[in-house]
């Protein structure tokens, strides 16, 4: 299993003296952030792709990873999320290939949608699309970097004939895809579809749907032969900040929530506590509170926590890094192994990943021999010939 | 001609504890089940206030978020095969607390129920409010209104003839809520003597009923079944556009 730290790149006057960092200042600070998760022993650091302020996070996340790969050597670097909406997916295939190969395959991504209706129009996209622009685009980028002289037509770019993307991946083995929703059936269908990981920010919505969210993916996984449910690839978000006393963490958070972006202004911290995974209080109460995950969403394979936004100061940040890797990481890892079932897979890594194309492994899109989809196409398309004998 | 019980649920903003607006409430509610009594049909009622959703309702519409008590609100009008929306009328529209129940709960919630609007103001001039933003609003997410809706302004409470034509209008609009859920939910009995045209038409055209009625699931699924491995969309599907 996994553990790391996303962010938005949100750049937030601190609500608490109104200072507020620059963008330049705001972008060095993400870099040391990532370094620090690094220093202090996380295994992944992912950024979210921003073409908005007030938000800093890259537009083209590859530029940021790249830089901080150059600057690490274990960090494994990912988006939360790429957006494959309103990117073209020629360059996501070419750009994050790229830094996959300065990074020696630290690279994976986590593609989202975004719910921020201007910035399609900006990019020529509709928001009302935003399904089937998902669903085509990263059908197309799956198949960039998987086939080489490739043609294309679709509904959303501009056809290709003969197009192989350089460079090609590391190994010829893709970056990790997961496929990221809050609520989106399809989404998880998606990722059950291709054998990729489902990832849900598990920040917005109770957990209850959260967990049906999961469960939705990881059955749908094993219709689609990959495995078995509980070998589905997981991945859950959440949000803490910690001190060393309880009270302390509350006191010193409030303001922060209370006016931070997204849901700032609206319900209390109390509220949101009790009914989203927000965890406010003492490393011991995050480790309790993240080891309950696995009672709904069975044994996963990465975590990410959000500690960097809603304008806190850049030391206090670098001291969540610290309990992070302090106190709360090395227990999460040994608690989360116990009892772990030994068929439930690791995070996939690029060797692991290299291994399992030698080896024949990769999962087939749709479901191969012996899977239950595989059975059910075979079944329908017998029964569209019977009824076209008939009809003859 | 099966008898079932049809459940009315008041979705009513009550802004005080005593309020006209609870008042008008809590007496349609017995109308509609002294309509239920003298057609056959037993009629449970239940009222959400949304004074008590007040702030779940902001934070959903700031956050996206949905607190454990609107959803149970939002599941209760799932439930009921009748609803009675009763709001203050504040300058010429419903207040905007009521509206927004309505602006957040998910599309197609009121597929194949019977709707009934009332509202209460403080002058008469107030009485096209319910008429004019919340019908087309209600019939947005498809609910079925009815065609009587009730106004109570203060005249309605303190004069006599104002009293009689209130509960005049309360009854007119308690049985046609009755009579169309009646319908709606094959319910023969529910029609009574008042709707014996309308459910002679009913039964003429037997399917107009089906159209409207949830057999025909096109209500929104719940969050249930949208995430029922069994029901959703296969991928290749999605592929092919």
């Amino acid at each position: 299993m996994e553990f790391g730290i996303f962010t938005i790149g949100d750049v937030t006057t601190d609500p608490t003296d109104g200072t507020s960092v620059s963008e330049h200042q705001r972008i060095k600070n993400t870099v040391e952030i990532a370094k620090k998760a690094e220093e202090v022993g996380l295994d992944v650091f992912a950024t979210g792709q921003h073409h908005n302020p007030p938000f800093v996070a890259p537009a083209n996340p590859p530029v940021l990873l790249a830089n901080i790969a150059a600057q690490t050597e274990k960090l494994r670097l990912s988006t939360a999320t790429t957006l494959i909406t309103t990117t073209d997916p020629v360059r996501i295939a070419e750009d994050y290939s790229y830094a996959q190969h300065l990074s020696e395959g630290r690279i994976s991504l986590i593609m989202g949608r975004g719910n921020t209706g201007p910035v399609y129009p900006w990019f020529g996209k509709d928001i009302r699309s935003g399904i089937p622009l998902a669903v085509e685009n990263y059908n197309l980028l799956y198949r960039l970097w998987r086939e080489k002289n490739l043609d294309w037509e679709g509904k959303f770019r501009t056809p290709l004939n003969g197009f192989t993307v350089t460079p090609t991946p590391l190994d010829e083995v893709p970056p990790f895809v997961w496929h990221g929703s809050i609520r989106s059936p399809e989404i998880a269908e998606q990722a059950a579809y291709y054998g990729d990981g489902f990832f849900h920010n598990n920040i917005f919505w109770p957990t209850s749907h959260t967990a049906r969210m999961v469960q939705l993916y990881r059955q749908r996984y094993e219709y689609y032969g990959h495995g078995t449910a509980s070998q589905a690839i997981v991945g859950l978000g959440g949000q803490v900040f910690m001190r060393k006393n309880s009270q302390d963490a509350v006191k010193e958070f409030r303001p922060y929530f209370d006016n931070a972006p997204v849901y700032g202004h609206g319900p209390s911290l109390e509220d949101f506590s009790t009914q989203t995974p927000l965890t406010v209080g003492s490393p011991q109460q995050v480790i309790e509170r993240t080891l309950g995950f696995r009672d709904w969403a069975g044994d996963y394979q990465r975590q990410l926590f959000l500690v960097d936004h809603a304008g806190l100061p850049q030391k206090t940040v670098l001291e969540q890094l610290d309990l992070l890797g302090e106190e709360v990481i090395p227990v999460l890892r040994e608690e989360f192994a116990k009892n772990r079932p030994a068929e439930v897979p690791d995070a996939p890594t690029h060797e692991s990943l290299v291994l399992r194309h030698r080896e024949g492994r990769d999962p087939i899109p749709g479901g191969g021999e012996g899977s239950r989809a595989f059975a059910d196409r075979q079944a329908r398309a017998a029964e569209a010939q019977e009824t076209g004998a008939e009809r003859a | 001609m099966s008898t079932r019980t049809i459940t009315v649920l008041a979705v009513t903003t009550s802004l005080s504890e005593d309020s006209s607006t609870l008042k008008l409430s809590d007496r349609i509610l017995a109308e509609a089940v002294s309509v239920g009594e003298s057609t056959g049909v037993t009629v449970r009622t239940e009222t959400i206030n949304i004074r008590s959703l007040a702030s779940a309702l902001t934070d959903m519409a700031l956050t996206g978020f949905r607190s454990e008590a609107l959803e149970e609100a939002y599941s209760r009008v799932a439930a009921a095969d009748a609803i009675v929306t009763v709001t203050p009328v504040y300058k010429v529209a419903p207040v905007g607390l009521h509206t927004l129940f309505w602006q957040l709960i998910d599309e197609k919630s009121l597929v194949g129920k019977a709707v009934l609007i009332a509202s209460t103001g403080g002058t008469p001039r107030h009485s096209q409010a319910g008429e004019t933003a919340l019908r087309p609003m209600l019939s947005y997410l498809k609910g079925i209104v009815v065609p009587t809706t009730v106004f109570a302004a203060t005249d309605d409470w303190g004069s006599i003839e104002g009293g009689r034509s209130l509960t005049a209008r309360i009854r007119q609009a308690g049985e046609e809520l009755i009579g169309l859920a009646g319908d709606l939910s094959g319910i023969a009995g529910a029609s009574g003597p008042a709707r014996a045209d309308a459910a002679a038409r009913a039964d003429a055209t037997a399917t107009s009923t089906g159209e409207f009625g949830r057999a025909t699931g096109r209500r929104a699924p719940s969050i249930d079944e949208e995430f029922d491995p069994e029901r959703i969309t296969p991928f290749a599907q999605l592929l092919e556009g």
